[in-house]
């Protein structure tokens, strides 16, 4: 199930509520939470539940050891035991076909290719586990000594399928005594809203209209059209994830857990190493706090770590050399920003290193959708002028102007703009003002949440229209 | 709850409330008359499906498909959608994205089981009618300009190469006594002017040139995009549906007999019946706003011409009409009029004219409103769509069915986009069976 589903929203969502609020003792709870998340994986997972449940049970184990022995050799071995069965079981399910492929190609092996679909999540989940294992042996948090906790901790469907991705340490407190209260049960509701306006109103509208330019014939592709179809990419893929996570946090508040930002409006970046702070930053910090430091950071071996980080960085989001590129295509852009770029755009005027970032960015995701390098370049080459079949086209034309709104409205969403409409009328109508503050304050929020509420439903039905013109085929 | 804020519970309430309705509505749509498909249905229970995870999927989809108002609310989208572009007043692009529709498989048994909504056979039937709904791909850019859609050609050489080879191929295997013509009907994009827009839609006529060259010397190509443009002002093309009208059919026809070498019957000799209020597929497709208000009027030429239609399900023939009204009340579907939806396995129109000439029109849906204009001109008439025929239901393939039935003409009508696509000539390439 995913969060922006009719059966999610108004069946599994509001019963799951119900029965949450009716429970009043925290045990029984819990156990609801777990229960129904393991029925929303299975969802999607029938079979692989099994996995969860057992990687689950593994590191309960390994922490519970590491925790215990955190000077002797038996941590050690607990916590290299955690990393290496949760990165085989990685390794099988998400780069067995990669890596067989690559060997076969490479020595002329006849590897057999795992057929097994990846199970969802377990890029999430997995990296999950690790965090708790390695943080009890370093003590920064205490064994879980209850494995159902345990389980509710990797099982919650608010964050099982896609992130953030959620340190033991954050929860851990909530786990055995959160408080829910109305002021926490508002912010996650018109959270979660928020989350699905931005997958269903502009990522899904953005994905619709990118495929009238990305994967099409590109030997009719103007250069127009490739700018205007990577952009609607980078806009289709921060609102779906940056959606996804706002919901995420949403939920997790309505059930009175805190999850920490994700995502910090990485378009307004004015470098390479700024957005990265700013995008994903659960799994930035994940690689920083459990990769870069550990192999000696800034202070030894500074390349070689940066190099590492971001090849995984790349792995981490897909098994193929794209994603390594696109990786390794962010390392060389943050080792010559920290070089020579940063220096000399403190210089300039803003505006400049914005634009760099754009082009930047853009550049990243060309490789980023082309699981094809070959596709790529051509792409590529096409938005800088090679090989393009015109400058621009009525099509690109007709499709600019039928969506401007659409395209501006949502390159407004990229920025900080709600906050900057709250600050600014709470500057312009102080508290106790009368009607516009009570206008700006206590009933613009609420009557846009309830609009953005209603557009997405009506779209999320909308994108069932399937017409299918001769359906007697 | 007090200390809830208002759209907290208005969330609250709208899920909960929608959840509710969608239990409490146990009447469920099966068919969905706007979009002309079947909605998903309930899936069935098995293990299987629930450990392959197929039945949560399929229960998803069918929880979205049988929504609660759902028509309704997917028309109220469509028209948000549009307010929001108004920078570009009365033009608008609509993608089709979905999966080609596969054409029937040529070895099945004509399909038994697909209950039909709009018309219950007589009960003791065998089989039930397939129905020719349409034909093009499911895919493509239809432009909305000024209350008319339009839907946009992209060549492909391809496929036009193939088009030739399969018409080539029955030139091969038919002989010399057999004569083929090809008639392909453009498709309204190059009849709509589009001034700003040019160069969105590639040159039909520029393809059905290149297409000459390529056909054996002894297939007639007929050139129904002159006989159409030089009518261009008229009122040839829906503007609600790709299909052409049965005028537009007619100067096509007009094309063809004179191209066999017959003067054509003036329009002036059939009787007029005019139905209005028809939306076809380009509105189901775009649901724009424009189309809705501009709805078409589809005109009938009522044959004089004394004949007996019979339409074959496999071996059983039922007697049909060549211009059937029981669909002139349906609003998407009234171009199922002409020769009665074109459906069955085959069909056969014959008529008083004792002059020994028999045809077969091999077509899509394009040919259903040119057949009718055939009648003065041929003593038998075979209609076969290559979508529903099959030597296995037919109970022989097409190169004996020609013989058998001593046809001595083939005409081939396809609309341009099936031309232009190659899995649709492969339906027509497997008719001639090995």
């Amino acid at each position: 199930m995913v969060f922006s589903s009719l059966y999610f929203l108004c069946v599994f969502l509001p019963l799951n509520l119900l029965l949450y609020y009716l429970i009043k003792n925290r045990t029984y709870r819990n156990w609801l939470l777990i229960i129904t998340s393991l029925f929303f994986y299975a969802w999607g997972e029938p079979v692989w539940v099994a996995l969860l449940i057992f990687s689950t049970l593994f590191d309960y184990v390994n922490a519970r050891v590491a925790g215990k022995n955190r000077d002797n050799w038996k941590g050690r071995a607990a916590v290299a035991l955690s990393i290496t069965g949760n990165l085989l079981i990685l390794g099988f399910f998400k780069y067995a076909g990669f890596i067989a492929e690559n060997l076969n190609s490479l020595l002329g092996a006849g590897l057999g290719v795992t057929a097994f679909g990846l199970p969802i999540g377990i890029s999430f989940y997995t990296f999950q586990t690790i965090s708790y294992v390695v943080d009890v042996y370093r003590g920064e948090t205490e064994a879980q000594q209850s494995f159902p906790r345990l389980l509710l901790f990797v099982s919650l469907f608010h964050q099982l399928v896609a992130g953030p991705i959620v340190r033991y340490s954050d929860i851990a407190r909530e786990i055995e005594a959160r408080v829910e209260t109305p002021a926490q049960f508002n912010y996650g509701v018109s959270r979660f809203i928020m989350g699905l306006g931005k997958k269903v109103l502009i990522a899904n509208t953005a994905g619709k209209l990118s495929e009238s330019f990305l994967g099409t014939d590109y030997s009719r592709l103007p250069v127009t059209g490739a700018w205007l179809g990577i952009f609607l990419f980078a806009l289709q893929i921060y609102f779906d994830f940056s959606g996804y996570s706002d919901m995420a946090i949403g939920l997790g508040k309505m059930f009175g857990f805190t999850y920490k930002e994700n995502f910090n409006y990485p378009y307004i970046s004015r470098s390479a190493a700024e957005f990265w702070r700013r995008w994903h930053i659960s799994l930035g910090s994940f690689f920083r706090d459990y990769v870069y430091i550990p192999l000696g950071g800034n202070r030894r071996r500074y390349l070689l770590n940066l190099l590492v980080v971001w090849s995984l960085t790349g792995l981490w989001h897909g098994a193929g050399w794209n994603f390594v590129i696109w990786g390794l295509y962010y390392f060389v852009l943050i080792f010559v920003e920290k070089k020579l770029l940063l220096r000399v755009f403190e210089k300039l005027p803003s505006i400049v290193s914005r634009i760099y970032l754009w082009v930047a960015v853009l550049v990243g995701w060309v490789f980023f959708y082309h699981l094809d390098l070959g596709e790529a370049l051509q792409f590529l080459g096409i938005m800088f002028g090679v090989k393009a079949a015109a400058f621009s086209g009525p099509e690109v034309a007709i499709h600019f102007l039928s969506n401007a709104v659409f395209l501006a409205v949502a390159a407004i969403c990229c920025t900080p703009v709600t906050r900057f409409i709250g600050e600014r009328s709470k500057r312009l109508f102080p508290e106790k003002q009368g009607g516009a503050a009570f206008l700006a304050g206590k009933v613009l929020p609420p009557l846009a949440g309830a609009a953005v509420l209603v557009l997405s439903i009506i779209f999320l039905v909308g994108q069932s229209y399937n017409p299918f013109l001769y359906f007697r085929f | 709850m007090r200390k809830l804020r208002a759209d907290t519970l208005f969330f609250l309430l709208v899920t909960a409330l929608l959840g509710l309705a969608n239990f409490l509505n146990v009447e469920k749509p099966a068919v969905s008359e706007l979009e002309q498909r079947s909605l998903a249905a309930r899936p069935e229970f098995s293990v299987q499906a629930l450990f392959n995870g197929t039945y949560f999927k399929d229960y998803e989809n069918y929880y979205s498909d049988t929504f609660i108002f759902r028509e309704s609310i997917v028309k109220a989208g469509r028209e948000i959608a549009q307010a929001f572009s108004f920078l570009s007043p009365g033009v608008s692009l609509t993608a089709g994205y979905e999966e080609l529709p596969a054409p029937p498989e040529q070895e099945k048994e004509p399909p038994a089981e697909e209950p039909r909504e709009m018309e219950k056979p007589p009960d003791d039937a065998p089989l039930l009618p397939e129905m020719d709904d349409g034909d093009d791909q499911n895919v493509g850019y239809w432009l909305v300009v000024e209350g008319r859609a339009v839907q946009l050609f992209k060549f492909d050489k391809d496929s036009f190469n193939y088009y030739a080879d399969v018409l080539n191929r029955y030139q091969a295997e038919l002989g010399r006594g057999v004569k083929i013509y090809s008639l392909i009907a453009p498709s309204n994009s190059e009849f709509v002017q589009l001034k700003r827009y040019s160069g969105i839609t590639d040159s039909q006529n520029e393809a059905l040139n290149y297409l000459k060259r390529r056909l054996a010397p002894g297939i007639l190509s007929i050139n129904a995009y002159d006989a159409l443009n030089s009518h261009a002002g008229e009122y040839l093309y829906f503007r609600t549906d790709h299909h052409w009208t049965a005028l537009g059919a007619y100067y096509a026809y007009c094309a063809f007999i004179e191209a066999a070498g017959e003067p054509p019957v003036p329009l002036e000799r059939y009787r007029r019946v005019d139905l209005e209020g028809f939306l076809g597929s380009s509105y189901t497709k775009t649901l724009d706003k424009s189309l809705e208000e501009n709805p078409d009027t589809l005109s009938l030429y009522l044959p004089f011409t004394e004949h007996e239609f019979t339409v074959y399900y496999a071996a059983e023939g039922r007697r049909s009409k060549v211009i059937d009204l029981q669909y002139a009340e349906s609003k998407t579907d009234k171009y199922l009029v002409f020769i009665s939806s074109g459906g069955g396995t085959w069909g056969v129109i014959k008529t008083e004219v004792k002059n020994g000439k028999r045809i077969l029109v091999l077509k899509d849906s394009f040919g259903n409103a040119l057949v009718p204009f055939l009648l003065p001109h041929y003593e038998e008439i075979y209609i076969v769509d290559s979508r529903f025929y099959s030597a296995a239901a037919a109970g022989k393939d097409i190169l004996q069915f020609i013989r058998d039935n001593r046809i001595n003409e083939v005409l081939f009508v396809n609309y341009m986009e099936n031309v232009n696509w190659r899995k649709f000539m492969e339906g027509v390439q497997a008719l001639l069976g090995g």
